[in-house]
This record gives structure tokens, sequence and C-alpha cells, in this order.
């Protein structure tokens, strides 16, 4: 079964790379939101294994999406998507509950290494 | 085919030019009111974007500079400067220079050099005054600066569509204009006329390409669809989406949007069941529901896939006796692809008691209808117990179809590819008469065959004889079409060709008109008329002996 992942970012460019990459390697991607809005709507319909989330969106905080999102779904793994700059709010998402972070610009190895560990941490805490 | 980096490239661009239009907005708001904190916001997400998107494609410089004002705004929004003084002119003219970067990268050009601004922002970040030099004089009081417009044009489908027909149009004289000059066979015009037929291709396809929009915008729309369904119905429903990508006509996807939906409630509401059957079942108590897009040659394939209960072919074969839509003992003799097919009639569906032997059938026939007038397919395959699969074979556009050209009685006619299954010619021994029916055995499926003419001819006075073996002489060219899950032979006089038509509708009065689609002309200027397969099945299976 393919793992299953949500990407939020409100740039189309951001998503659209991230989407390749994932789908590259094997990954399903089950939506694509663009705000803070869409990201919980579509986490809650589409319930996947994994969500990437930018921590800067049009109409709240990825922090405020990350808190939303742990209410109703505590077991979805959370990579957050920061750029430099932002270590205070990726500590705080941390702190939330995000299962790790990358920093922009990624490369495409580094985000497969930290999307793959991620959900390694779900299945290791599932078994 | 673009390559991957092409495509980077373009979104980066689109992007980045309309966050610059952005950004300029929005600092001229943050100028007249300081305290506007949308706007400032807005500027420091989009720098940030800037930020990111730059540096991922290898554009640091541009990367740089939006990263200083990303700073300088987060400072702002943390209250830790005002909007106001020696920062206002630094940061207009950080916006400026990032749309001349972003414009240069856009064309090729060497991208200006932004180290006084640079050591400026420094200095602010740091919290230093800037130092204003001439410099930062011209771009304010250059007058014939550039306006840009974005590169994206909303357009209403209306003039797309009025486009279209005039390709159309197009299309047909210029088929007829290289006949003639082949015809003629002089030289001269037929390099014309060749170099026409190219250009009107190019034509036609850029115009095709340009109705295109990703199916995602309407699969899009279902995850919420689907969570208030499961909620009202007191089912978990689990969806997948796939193949947001594919793109298809603007109007097509318009027109299947109530099928969509509608195939999207059944499944939901019919197709799987409460979460404690499906525990007694030894399912998993979420149901999943698939909803899929994928190319298929010219085709787009849209599924909608459940595992729930599935459809009881048995006992839509006995409503459908029950119904009278076809006698016992022909009844038996269908496979469970056509019994399913009756799902679809019209009316048949809106019995309780069909409701209840799957759930399925209400509004099938409204479905139904809409792929039908695309020209498209509708599909149904189950396994009792375990899911139902609808599948929507629709055209990637409304404009050109392939066809199948045959001669009958001479006369030309076409049949649309997407209803042909496949094309034979058999010999007398190879077809038998059961109940007055000729039928053709091919990879062990019994397949009605009719002759196409005496079918046509049996539409206006009213009976269809009981075929006669003996009458068949030679072989046979059939064309096998399929529709509605139910496959039929037409016999035809001779095969022409394979191509590619503009139907246009028939004008009224015409004699026969449900059995034909409309009309094309060929490069002959010949009219040649365009079967419609359902019509056609339709008269069959009412007319059979």
């Amino acid at each position: 079964m393919k793992n299953r992942i949500l990407i939020v970012d409100d740039s189309f460019y951001m998503r659209t790379m991230l989407k390749n990459m994932l789908t590259d390697a094997g990954y399903e991607v089950v939506g694509e939101a663009a705000n803070g809005q869409q990201a919980l709507e579509m986490a809650s319909a589409t319930r996947p294994d994994l969500i990437t989330l930018d921590v800067i969106l049009p109409d709240n905080t990825g922090l405020d999406v990350l808190k939303g999102i742990r209410l109703e779904q505590p077991d979805v793994k959370v990579v957050m998507c920061s750029a430099v700059g932002q270590e205070v709010i990726v500590n705080e998402a941390l702190e939330s509950g995000a299962t790790a972070y990358i920093v922009k610009p990624f490369s495409e190895e580094k985000v497969l290494e930290i999307v793959g560990s991620a959900l390694q941490s779900s299945d290791s805490t599932e078994a | 085919m673009k390559s991957r980096e092409e495509e980077y490239r373009e979104i980066f661009m689109a992007e980045a030019l309309e966050y610059y239009d952005a950004m300029s907005r929005h600092i001229s708001e943050l100028e007249k009111d300081p305290t506007d904190e949308k706007a400032l916001h807005e500027l420091f997400r989009l720098m940030h974007n800037l930020k990111a998107n730059a540096r991922a494609m290898g554009f640091n410089d541009i990367g740089e500079v939006a990263h200083q004002m990303e700073t300088i705004f987060g400072l702002i929004r943390s209250k830790e400067r005002t909007f106001s003084g020696s920062l206002v002119p630094v940061l207009f003219a950080g916006v400026d220079t990032l749309g001349n970067m972003i414009r240069a990268v856009d064309q090729d050009e060497e991208v200006p050099n932004a180290d006084v601004l640079l050591r400026n922002l420094d200095l602010l970040v740091l919290g230093e005054e800037p130092i204003l030099e001439a410099e930062e004089k011209p771009a304010d009081e250059d007058a014939s600066r550039k306006l840009e417009l974005s590169d994206l044009v909303y357009i209403q489908i209306k003039k797309l569509d009025h486009l279209l027909n005039l390709v159309g149009e197009l299309i047909i004289d210029r088929d007829r204009i290289l006949t003639l000059s082949q015809e003629i066979g002089n030289p001269a015009l037929q390099t014309a006329a060749s170099h026409l037929f190219r250009i009107a291709d190019d034509l036609q396809y850029s115009v095709m390409d340009a109705r295109l929009v990703n199916v995602g915008s309407l699969f899009n729309k279902f995850p919420r669809v689907v969570r208030d369904v499961a909620v009202a119905e007191n089912k978990e429903v689990e969806l997948t989406i796939n193949g947001q990508d594919i793109q298809i006509d603007r109007n097509i996807l318009q027109i299947i949007t109530d099928a969509l939906l509608h195939l999207v409630r059944n499944a939901i509401g019919h197709g799987l069941e409460t979460a404690t059957e499906r525990r007694r079942q030894g399912k998993p108590e979420q149901g999943n529901l698939i909803l899929s897009a994928q190319t298929e040659r010219d085709d787009v394939l849209i599924q909608v896939i459940d595992d729930g209960r599935g459809i009881d072919v048995e006992q839509v074969r006995r409503k459908a006796v029950e119904r009278g839509l076809v006698s016992a003992e022909a009844s038996k003799s269908l496979d469970a692809n056509a019994v399913r097919g009756f799902l679809f009639e019209p009316g048949f569906s809106m019995a309780k008691e069909v409701t209840d032997i799957s759930g399925r059938g209400v509004g099938l026939d409204v479905v139904k209808l809409a792929i039908d007038s695309l020209g498209g397919q509708l599909r149904v395959d189950s396994v009792l117990g375990q899911g139902t699969t609808f599948t929507l074979v629709l055209p990637t556009s409304i404009a050109v179809k392939g066809a199948l050209l045959f001669e009958l009685e001479e006369r030309s006619y076409a049949i649309p590819l997407m209803h042909t299954d496949s094309v034979v010619s058999l010999q007398p021994k190879q077809l038998h008469v059961v109940g007055g029916v000729l039928m053709a055995r091919l990879l062990s499926e019994n397949i009605p065959v009719v002759d196409l003419r005496t079918l046509l001819h049996s539409a206006s006075d009213g009976v269809l004889l009981p075929a006669v073996k003996a009458e068949l002489q030679g072989r046979q060219d059939i064309i096998i079409v399929n529709y509605n899950n139910r496959k039929l032979g037409f016999i035809v006089d001779r095969f022409l060709r394979q191509q590619d038509i503009v139907i246009k509708p028939m004008s009224k009065p015409l004699d026969m008109i449900d059995l034909f689609g409309g009309v094309t002309l060929l490069g002959s200027g010949q009219v040649c008329l365009v079967i419609d397969v359902p019509a056609l099945t339709r008269l069959f299976l009412a007319k059979r002996p």
C-alpha cells in the first residue's frame, strides 16, 4: 500500500515540485491545498498518512493548521516546510507535534529522506 | 513534450510576475494605511514564497533581495519597525528591483545589480539609517517606467466556443480544397493546399489545447462532497483521488459534473455498506471510494470505484424481465455486462424494488444521457460483495472525433470510433441464426449481427424480419459497436477508412433524424451521415424478431 500524502503550500510552484518528487518516489499525493481552510478540509476528507505543511499561508499560519489537524488526527505525520529565518516557528511547530521539518529550498534527496523517516517513525510506533 | 525544467520555469515565472503585481498593490495599500495588517501579512507571505521559489530555481539574487525584504516586513509585523520614514522608499525600491529582476530572468537578460539596495536593507535590519542616494530617485521620477501586464488571460468560455466552431468550419473547407487541388493537379495549388492543411491542423490543436483544463479542477471539489454525504449517510468513507493532472475540454468537464456527483452520491449512499455491515462481512469498516482519471489513446477515462456491496446481476435480470425490457427467453442469453446495462434504462431505476436490489439506479439514466450527449460511453463493472466500478469514457475534445467511414448503398457514412469495438470480415459460415437473429461468435462471445440496410429501413416500415442466412453472399464486412455494455454488429457494404471528422448538427426536418448524430462533409464535398450508435442499438432492441 502506497503511503498517502497531502501537500499544503500556497505556491503552485512549490506544490508542483513537491508533488513530482513524491510521486516519482512512489508516494501517492492525495491532494494539494493552497490555504489553511482547504488544508483542514482536505486533511479531514482524505485522511493522509503524512502532510507537508508550509509555515506561512494566506489565511492563517501553518502553526494554526497544524494544531487544527492534530486535534482531529493525532496520528498523522506532519512535515513542516519552512525557509531560513523561521527557526522560532519551526521550534514551536515541533513542540506542537510536528514530526519533522524541511528548510526551503530543498533538494529531492532531502525531501525523500525526511518524508521517508517521518513515515518510518509512524510504522515503529504502531508496531 | 515539455521537460520538467521548462515546466518549472514557466510556473515560476507566471507565479513570480503575479507575486510582483500583488506586492506592488499591497505596498501602495500599506503606504495609505501603515496599520493595514492584511496588506502587511500578504507582503510578508509573497516575499517568503518568492524567496523560496527563486532559491529552488537557482535565482539566488532574487532570493537574497526577497529574503531581506521578508525580514523587514517581519520586523514591521512584530512592531520592531514601523512603515515610515526612510524605510518606505527603500521598500518601494525593493519591490521595483524585484520586478526588474524577475523580468530580466524572464527575458534571459542579465539580472540587474542590487548591491545598493541590499546594503540599505542590511542597514534597516540592523536598525540603522539607510543611505538614500540619487539612485533611489530616478526610479521614482522615471515617468516612462514600464507597466507590466499579466501573462495570463481570463477568457469567457463562450468566446472559445465560437473560435472552436469557426475552426470546425475551416477544417471542412480545408479538406474540400485539398481534394479539389488533387483533382485539378496544379503543383502550386497543391503546395499551397498542403500548407493550408498543416496550418489548419496546428490551429485546430491550439484551439483545442486552449480549452483544456485539469480534471483536478473538478475532482478537488469532491473531498468536501464525500465528507458531507458520508456524514449524512452515516458511513465511513476514505476517498482517494488519482489523475488530477489529466486534461480535458472544459465543457466536457462541465457536462459531466452532475453525472459524477450522482455516481459519487450513489456509491456512498447505496454502494458502500455501513461500518457494522462491513465488519460482519469481514471488510475494513472504512469504505473505499476512488475517483480516478487516466488517458487511454485519445480518450479520457474517469472512474468511480467503490468496494461496497456490488450489483446482484440475477436480481437485475429478473426485474428487467418483469418490466418487459427483455423476454424471459432472451434474458437468459445475456451476459452479466448486458444485464447491468439495464440499470441505465429510463424508468428502470425509478421503482423502489429496484433501488433495493443494490441501491444503484436512481437517476442513472440521466447520467447515461449526459455521457451519450458527449458521444462518450458509460460502463459498469461489479463483483457482488466486492464493489462496483463506473467508467466514463470521454473524448478529450468536443471538436473533432475519430470516425470509421464505410459505404452502404453507395453512400458514405461515419461511425464514431468511441463506439466501435472492432471491425471484422466474416464468411457466411461463421454466422448463425438464433431466434431469427444472426449471431457471430467472436473471442468466445456471442454477438448479435444485423444488416444495417435492413435495420435502417425497419425504422420507417416498422418491421425487422427474421434473418435468413441464405441471403448472405460472400464475405461480410461487420462493424462491432459497443453501447451500454452491449455489443452489436452492423453489416455494411464496404469499409472505407478511418478519419477525423467534424460533426455538424443536422438541419431539420430530416427523416429518421433520431438515428443520426449529425452530418459531416468529406473532402470530396460529399455529405456523410454520422451514425448514432445509441439510437441504432435501441432501434435494434425494439425491432428484433
